[in-house]
C-alpha cells in the first residue's frame, strides 16, 4: 500500500518536475557554498574551485594546532609585519591584495582575535592592526567580559533573568581552552548554506507530500478508497507512512549530496574543532563541535521538515485541498521574519525563537543567545525546539491519522 | 445476507436528502430509480458507510454497519457515480492498489486482477494509463474494482450515464452476469437499465422511497394507464401541454401520440400495455427523465 502511495506521488509529472527542480537547486546551492571559498594568490589574482580551496587549506594548515597565547601573538606580529609592507601600504587594490595573500593562513585566527579585542556587540575587522602582542594573554579572558559587560549594559540588563545571564556566563566559563585550530571551510561553508538547502527541500517536499491526502478528493477516488475494507485504517496508515517515507528518504538524499559535494571539494578538515575557534562560533554559549553544530543544523532540519509538513498534511486531510496545505511551509517560514520584526521585545518576542522556522536554519540559532527556563533550570534554544517539535510531530501523527479516518464522502 | 435500512434520514444544513426510508434487502438486483437530486446517491453513500445518517440505522444480518466498520466493507463493492481514479497509474496498478486497500494478498489480487479483466473485456487495455481510457474502460474498470473482493453486496450508482446505447448494452448484461448470490443496489435514472435485469424496482423521490414491488407488482398496483392515439397536430400540441406525454411520433396528417393517464384522455385513444417507463413519467411528471434524453 505504501508503495502504490508513493508512486501516486512520482507517477505525476508534477512530481517528476518538483523532484528534478530540487535536484537543479542543491546543485546550483553547493556550486554557489563551494564558490564562497576564495584563494588570492601570491601575486594578488582570486581564484574559486577545487584548485583554489586546496592552496587555501595548505596555507592555513601552517596554523593547525591550538591556539595558544603565543599563536595569538605570533598572528598580531605577522599581522603588523603585513600591514607595514610596501603592498599594504600601497594606493593599488592588486598589490593590496598581494598583502592580503600572506594574511590569508591566519584568517580565522585574526578573526577570532577581533572579536574578542571589540566589544560583544561589534566587529572591527581593522582591530588586530592596532593590537600588541601582549593583548595575546586577554584573548579568552576578554571573551568573557564582553559577555558580562554587554549582560550588564542597558540594552541586555532586561532581556534576560538573572539565572539565564548565570547560565550563559558559566557556559562561556565551560569552554575548553586553548581552542584547537584547523581549517574548517569546507564545514563552513555547509553549515552557511544549510539553511538554504533544507528550506529548499521542505517547499518542495511540502509541494509533494500535501497532496497525498487531498488528492483522493480531488480525483474523486475518495469513495472507493473509504468503502474499501482497509481504506480508513492502513489505507489512512500507508498514506502518513508513504508522506513520512517522502520527507526521510529526499530529505536525507538532498542533504547529504549537498554536504558530499560541498566538502569533497572543499576538504573535510576541522570537523572536531570548537565552533568558537571561527568567527561565526566565536561568541555562541554552545561548547561544540563543526561536526556537532552540523548534526544540529540537518537533524534540526530534519525534525523542523517532519512537524511543518505533518501540519501541511493535516491541514490536507482537514481541508481536502492541496492548494491550502501547500500555504503552510510557506507562513511558517515567512510569517515568523515579519512578526519579529514588530515584536522586539517582551516574552512574545522571545516566544518566536521557539517557533519551527528555528530548527530550519539550526546552524543560525546556535550564535543566539536565546535559553529558556523551565522548572528552575536553564537551557538554550536548541534542545528545547529538538524535543518540543520531536513531541509535537509525535502527538500531531494520530490526529492526522484520526481526522483521515473519520472522512465523510458528502 | 440481509439488509435492513430503518427510519432512515440524512440531512444537509437543513435540507433532507433522505426522508425516514424504510427497506429490507437480501440476494438480488434491487433497481433504484429517481430523477437526478432524488436522494439516491446519498443513500448508497450512507450504505457504503461513506456518510452517517442524521437519524436511522443500518443493519446487516443484525448488525449495524457503521460499527462493524471493516467487517461490513469486506463485504462490500462500490462503483460511485463519479467514479474518480488516479490518472498515471495503468489499469493494472490501479487494479492491484485497489486490491490492496481491499486487503486481498498480492497473488490473490494478481490472479483476481486478471479473471475480472477478462470478464469485463479489459485484458488487452491493462497496461494503458487511466487517463487514457474512454468513458466505457473507465466504467468496466470501475466494476472490476468493485468486484475484485468479491463482494456480497455490490452498489453501483449509475453504472451508465455517459455511456453510448451499445456500451450501456454490455454493460446491463455484465451486471447481470454478476449477480448471482449477492445484493445488487443499482441506482439509475434511466429506466431501461433496470426493467431488465432487476428483481425489484424501487422508485425514490425527494428523498423518499415512493414506491417498490417487483416491475408486474408496481403495474398492477396503479390505477395509471398508458393510451395510443393519432391526432393532427395542434390538437397533439394542446394534448401534450394538458397530460402526461410519454412518446410522440410525427405521422402523415398528424402526431401519433402516448399519453399516460388514469382515464382516457380522448374519445379514439385504445389502451396499451403500461410500462415501468410510463409508470417513471407518471411518478416524477415533466423531470422524470434525463438530461441526456436516456428515458
Amino acid at each position: 500500500m505504501v508503495r502504490y502511495e508513493i508512486r501516486k506521488v512520482f507517477s505525476r509529472a508534477s512530481g517528476k518536475i518538483a523532484l528534478g527542480m530540487l535536484a537543479a537547486l542543491v546543485l546550483v546551492v553547493s556550486f554557489i557554498a563551494i564558490q564562497s571559498v576564495e584563494f588570492v594568490d601570491a601575486d594578488g589574482n582570486s581564484s574559486t574551485g577545487i584548485g583554489a580551496a586546496k592552496s587555501l587549506r595548505e596555507a592555513k594548515s601552517e596554523w593547525t594546532g591550538y591556539l595558544t597565547e603565543d599563536v595569538f601573538a605570533e598572528v598580531i606580529r605577522r599581522n603588523a609585519e603585513i600591514e607595514a609592507s610596501p603592498e599594504a601600504q600601497s594606493k593599488d587594490w592588486h598589490e593590496n591584495n598581494r598583502a592580503f595573500a600572506k594574511k590569508q593562513g591566519f584568517s580565522d585566527i585574526r578573526d577570532v582575535i577581533n572579536s574578542a579585542l571589540c566589544s560583544f556587540r561589534e566587529y572591527d575587522y581593522f582591530r588586530i592592526d592596532s593590537a600588541t602582542p601582549d593583548e595575546a594573554s586577554q584573548i579568552y579572558e576578554r571573551r568573557i567580559t564582553n559577555l558580562e559587560n554587554w549582560l550588564a549594559s542597558d540594552e541586555a540588563k532586561y532581556m534576560y533573568s538573572h539565572a539565564q545571564k548565570e547560565f550563559f556566563i558559566s557556559q562561556y566559563r565551560k569552554l575548553k581552552t586553548p581552542l584547537y585550530y584547523e581549517d574548517t571551510d569546507g564545514w563552513d561553508a555547509v553549515l552557511t548554506y544549510s539553511q538554504t538547502v533544507v528550506m529548499l527541500a521542505m517547499l518542495i517536499l511540502a509541494f509533494l507530500v500535501c497532496g497525498i491526502f487531498s488528492s483522493e478528493f480531488k480525483l474523486k477516488a475518495d469513495a472507493v478508497f473509504f468503502s474499501s475494507e482497509k481504506g480508513r485504517r492502513s489505507g489512512t496508515r500507508a498514506k502518513i507512512l508513504a508522506g513520512l517515507a517522502i520527507i526521510t528518504v529526499i530529505y536525507w538524499a538532498v542533504v547529504l549530496l549537498y554536504t558530499g559535494i560541498v566538502l569533497f571539494v572543499l576538504g573535510v578538515g576541522g570537523r572536531n574543532c570548537p565552533i568558537q575557534a571561527g568567527f561565526h562560533g566565536w561568541k555562541s554559549f554552545y561548547n561544540i563541535t563543526y561536526f556537532e553544530e552540523y548534526l544540529i543544523a540537518v537533524f534540526g532540519g530534519f525534525i523542523g521538515t517532519l512537524f511543518i509538513l505533518t501540519v501541511g498534511m493535516l491541514v490536507s486531510a482537514a481541508t481536502r485541498s492541496a492548494v491550502i496545505s501547500v500555504t503552510i511551509p510557506v507562513i511558517v517560514l515567512f510569517l515568523p521574519l515579519f512578526v519579529r520584526g514588530l515584536l522586539k521585545e517582551g516574552l512574545s518576542a522571545v516566544s518566536l525563537y521557539l517557533l519551527p522556522d528555528q530548527l530550519l536554519q539550526a546552524a543560525y540559532t546556535v550564535s543566539f543567545f536565546t535559553a529558556y527556563e523551565i522548572g528552575g533550570k536553564v537551557v538554550g534554544a536548541i534542545p528545547l525546539l529538538f524535543a518540543l517539535y520531536s513531541v509535537l510531530f509525535a502527538a500531531l501523527t494520530p490526529v492526522l491519522y484520526w481526522v483521515y479516518r473519520k472522512s465523510e464522502v458528502g | 445476507m440481509e439488509l435492513v435500512i430503518s427510519d432512515l434520514t440524512k440531512e444537509f444544513h437543513g435540507f433532507r436528502a433522505v426522508d425516514h426510508i424504510n427497506l429490507t434487502m437480501k440476494n438480488g438486483v434491487y433497481g433504484l430509480l429517481g430523477v437526478n437530486g432524488a436522494g439516491k446517491t446519498t443513500l448508497m453513500r450512507m450504505l457504503c458507510t461513506l456518510l452517517h445518517p442524521t437519524s436511522g440505522s443500518i443493519t446487516c444480518d443484525g448488525r449495524d454497519i457503521f460499527q462493524m466498520e471493516e467487517e461490513y466493507r469486506k463485504l462490500l463493492g462500490y462503483l460511485p457515480q463519479e467514479f474518480g481514479f488516479y490518472p498515471d497509474f495503468t489499469v493494472n496498478d490501479y487494479l492491484m492498489y485497489i486490491g490492496s486497500i481491499k486487503g486481498l494478498r498480492p497473488a490473490f489480487a494478481r490472479k483476481r486482477v486478471n479473471e475480472l479483466l477478462h470478464q469485463v473485456g479489459m485484458s488487452k487495455g491493462r497496461h494503458k494509463k487511466m487517463k487514457k481510457l474512454s468513458g466505457g474502460m473507465k466504467r468496466r474498470v470501475g466494476i472490476a474494482q468493485a468486484m475484485l473482493n468479491d463482494p456480497g453486496i455490490l452498489i453501483l450508482d449509475e453504472p451508465t450515464a455517459g455511456l453510448d446505447p451499445s456500451e450501456r448494452i454490455r454493460f446491463r448484461n455484465l451486471i447481470s452476469e454478476l449477480a448471482q448470490d449477492r445484493l445488487v443496489l443499482l441506482s439509475t435514472h434511466i429506466v431501461s437499465d433496470i426493467e431488465s435485469i432487476a428483481n425489484e424496482i424501487l422508485f425514490m423521490k425527494d428523498g423518499k422511497i415512493r414506491l417498490s414491488g417487483t416491475e408486474e407488482e408496481l403495474l398492477s398496483s396503479t390505477w395509471v394507464r398508458a393510451w395510443s392515439c393519432t391526432v393532427p397536430l395542434q390538437d397533439a400540441d394542446r394534448l401534450q401541454r394538458q397530460s402526461l406525454v410519454s412518446n410522440r411520433k410525427t405521422v402523415p396528417g398528424g402526431a401519433e401520440l402516448r399519453i399516460v393517464s388514469e382515464t382516457q384522455p380522448i374519445p379514439s385513444a385504445v389502451e396499451e400495455g403500461l410500462t415501468l417507463e410510463d409508470l417513471f413519467l407518471h411518478l416524477f411528471g415533466e423531470k422524470g427523465g434525463d438530461e441526456h434524453g436516456e428515458v
